[in-house]
């Protein structure tokens, strides 16, 4: 019985945020998450990815009912009945294991498709798990592939590029005019929810002073308190917008507050200092003209979205590229899990031959006693020599086999011809450190 | 041996124009270290026509266009070192190689004629190249400003937004290229002033005609104006960003026809 490779769980693709809420393993900690895991005795390697979109357990296992023990894990971990939460799971195996943790590593199985925290978090869950002694040669190679598929599709394709959310395609624009934005005085007018959001984005650029105009002077002073501003009066406004770089309205107003006549009167002071105006009002505040006006940027907020709306469509025509990565990071993984799998047949030819070299060496040894030491060593010697040069070809060739079924062929019919025992899991390279016996 | 340099420019600016394209980091390092093969072969062969000839090859437009180019292909990696910045790279090496075409199927140094035997002939020419050297950067700087700026504004934002660096640093960087090639063109002016004054009773007829009235140094007059009133603009009149992309772009037109074309078809007193 060779080691198998198994991932279930389920994301934002399978189950609705209600079950993902419940489905947690960062709740309690994944360590315990692992140790939970590691108490069912199904697993010789395992590793739980936990993000607010996903719970995944990926494990090398020798059995291969370690699939229904992971859903009763699942359902037992989390106190839920297993017919609630079955339908929600997913099972890969193999080299489909690969691909998924790939995919995922590469943030084209995110919610927005090539957000880049994801690797991250996939190094979190490895490291964790790593860190615990729970993975060994299998899960250590699978997930330094996947960092290295992740990063490969982040420098080869454009799909962690363009910002995929409003206040970041602003964000991305300002720094596109301005560069640094640490020097930047900022001028928001209006009080509500979106001059709130807006503000508290662009403090965390750093920028160097934020002004609030407001009709209402509480409102502006609650809301200068929240980000760190300044309040101007409603009557100071036109001062504020000669002194600013970047212009904000975010008004309830009916109708356009700012005709192009009040940006152009507040432009010419400045002489040919940028200035970008973000009007995320409905109906605008500012009069679309005004965007006529030589080093005046005015972008509503139908302009931000038909960005964020190209963005996504960019990333969407990169995905082709960032599966053919995938695709060959995949094949390479599966054709060393391959190589794997062949390993218990090379192990048990090895010792049976072996241990035909010592049963004659043991039977031949009233004869050689008679011979001096060295030569008695050298018997060992080239014995030894010949049995490794037999089996040097052979041990290559099936090493080499990328093809499932030749390689079951192969396998079979060395155990058959040498009569070989049923050989144990493969133990090769580095130790595979097995959970039950960890200290 | 000449042809080696520009078959690096022209591998170079093939890479360039590969990085721009893909953005892959690794392309970029093999453009750089095209340009910089490609510099340092350029440089053994100026070395090996300074043995040659017994002095700088500078003599003549075809001399000078080669030392243009090797010194803007210097200056631009000097750019390109310390801002980390490869965008523009595309841009200098189609200049590296168009303009290196000329000086690769004819590099017959030319012997020095007796009135060009004084260093201020040396560093007048040298002062000008390298004027005109930071000029076309500053060109190349206010093109990509201008087509950025113009995506920008226009709400369409493709393939140059994606690509280049923004908006500020461009128009600094153009500003402090025009400041540095307008300091060398004063210079270079100056040193050709002096320079033809001492010159003046010569025989030689090229002697004769330094004045006003030749084209080559009329141009080279309406361009010191020129860049001087783009330093001016910028200054006091707060004159950056489209306009002054626009005055770096239109000037570096003017250098250049008074480089190629004024140079070797209309020029009384500059035909070496």
């Amino acid at each position: 019985m060779t080691m198998r490779l198994f991932a279930v769980g389920l994301s934002h693709r399978t189950a609705p945020i209600e079950l993902r809420e419940r489905v947690d393993f960062a709740r309690a900690g994944v360590p315990a998450a692992l140790e939970g895991l590691a108490a069912r005795n199904v697993a010789r390697e395992l590793a739980v990815l936990s993000t607010c979109n996903r719970a995944e357990v990926y494990v090398a296992a020798d059995a291969d009912h370690a699939v229904e023990e992971l859903f009763a894990f699942f359902a037992d971990y989390h106190g839920l009945p297993a017919a609630e939460i079955a339908p929600h799971l997913y099972v890969h195996h193999g080299a489909d294991v690969a691909r998924h943790l790939f995919r995922v590593a590469a943030g084209l199985d995110s919610l927005v498709v090539g957000e880049p925290q994801i690797l991250g978090q996939v190094k979190a869950a490895y490291t964790l798990a790593s860190d615990a002694r729970f993975t060994g040669t299998v899960l250590n190679r699978l997930f330094h592939v996947a960092f290295a598929a992740g990063k490969r599709v982040r420098a080869e394709t454009g799909l962690g590029e363009g910002a995929v959310s409003v206040s970041y395609a602003a964000i991305a624009l300002a720094k596109k005019i301005f560069g640094d934005l640490s020097g930047l005085r900022v001028l928001i007018v209006g009080s509500g929810e979106m001059a709130k959001l807006t503000g508290t984005h662009l403090r965390a650029q750093k920028v160097r002073e934020i002004t609030i105009a407001s009709r209402t002077r509480e409102a502006a002073e609650r809301l200068a308190a929240q980000v760190g501003a300044e309040v101007v009066d409603w009557t100071g406004m036109p001062g504020a917008i000669e002194r600013a770089d970047i212009l904000v309205t975010a008004t309830g107003a009916p109708s356009a507050i700012l005709s192009r006549a009040d940006i152009a009167r507040a432009m010419k002071p400045r002489r040919e200092r940028a200035l970008f105006i973000i009007d995320i009002a409905v109906p605008r505040d500012v009069e679309p003209d005004a965007g006529a006006i030589e080093e005046v940027f005015l972008y509503n907020i139908d302009d931000l979205q038909g960005i964020v709306k190209e963005n996504l469509a960019r990333r969407t025509a990169e995905l082709d590229r960032a599966d053919a990565i995938i695709a060959a990071e995949t094949a390479k993984f599966a054709a060393w899990l391959q190589s794997r799998e062949i390993i218990p047949t090379v192990v048990a030819l090895r010792e049976r031959f072996e241990s035909i070299r010592r049963a004659e060496l043991q039977r031949l040894q009233p004869k050689l006693s008679s011979l001096p030491p060295e030569a008695q060593e050298q018997v060992d010697y080239i014995t030894r020599l010949i049995v490794q040069k037999l089996l040097l070809a052979p041990t290559e060739q099936l090493k080499a086999v990328s093809d499932n079924s030749l390689a079951a062929t192969y396998s079979d019919a060395l155990n058959r011809l040498f009569s070989l025992p049923s050989p144990e899991p493969a133990e090769d390279g580095e130790p595979a450190t097995d959970p039950r016996t960890r200290s | 041996m000449r042809l080696v340099p520009l078959l690096f420019y022209a591998a170079a600016a093939a890479a360039y124009a590969g990085h721009f394209a893909w953005r892959d980091a690794r392309v970029g390092r093999l453009a750089t270290a095209l340009l910089g093969g490609g510099l340092l072969a350029h440089t053994f062969l100026i070395g090996v026509q300074t043995v040659q000839a017994g002095h700088a090859p500078l003599v003549g437009t075809t001399a000078a266009i080669s030392a243009f180019v090797w010194l803007l292909g210097l200056a631009y990696l000097y750019v390109e070192l310390t801002s980390d910045e490869r965008s523009m790279g595309v841009f200098v090496a189609v200049l590296l190689v168009g303009l290196g075409i000329i000086p690769a199927l004819d590099s017959e140094v030319s012997r020095r004629p007796p009135v060009l035997q004084s260093p201020l002939f040396t560093i007048h020419v040298m002062a000008m190249l390298f004027a005109y050297a930071s000029f076309a950067l500053a060109g190349v700087l206010g093109l990509t400003y201008v087509l950025m700026f113009n995506e920008i504004k226009a709400k369409h934002l493709g393939f140059f937004y994606t690509r280049l660096p923004s908006l500020r640093v461009l128009d600094v960087m153009n500003g402090r290229a025009v400041a540095v090639g307008w300091v060398f063109l004063t210079a270079g002016v100056l040193v050709g002033g002096i320079w033809a004054t001492q010159v003046q009773n010569s025989p030689d007829p090229r002697a004769q005609a330094m004045s006003l009235g030749d084209p080559k140094i009329l141009v080279a007059v309406i361009c010191w104006v020129l860049y001087s009133f783009a330093l001016y603009a910028r200054r006091a009149i707060g004159w950056s960003g489209r306009r002054a992309a626009w005055l770096s772009a239109i000037g570096f037109v003017v250098v250049l026809l008074n480089f190629v074309p004024v140079g070797y078809f209309f020029t009384r007193s500059h035909n070496f």
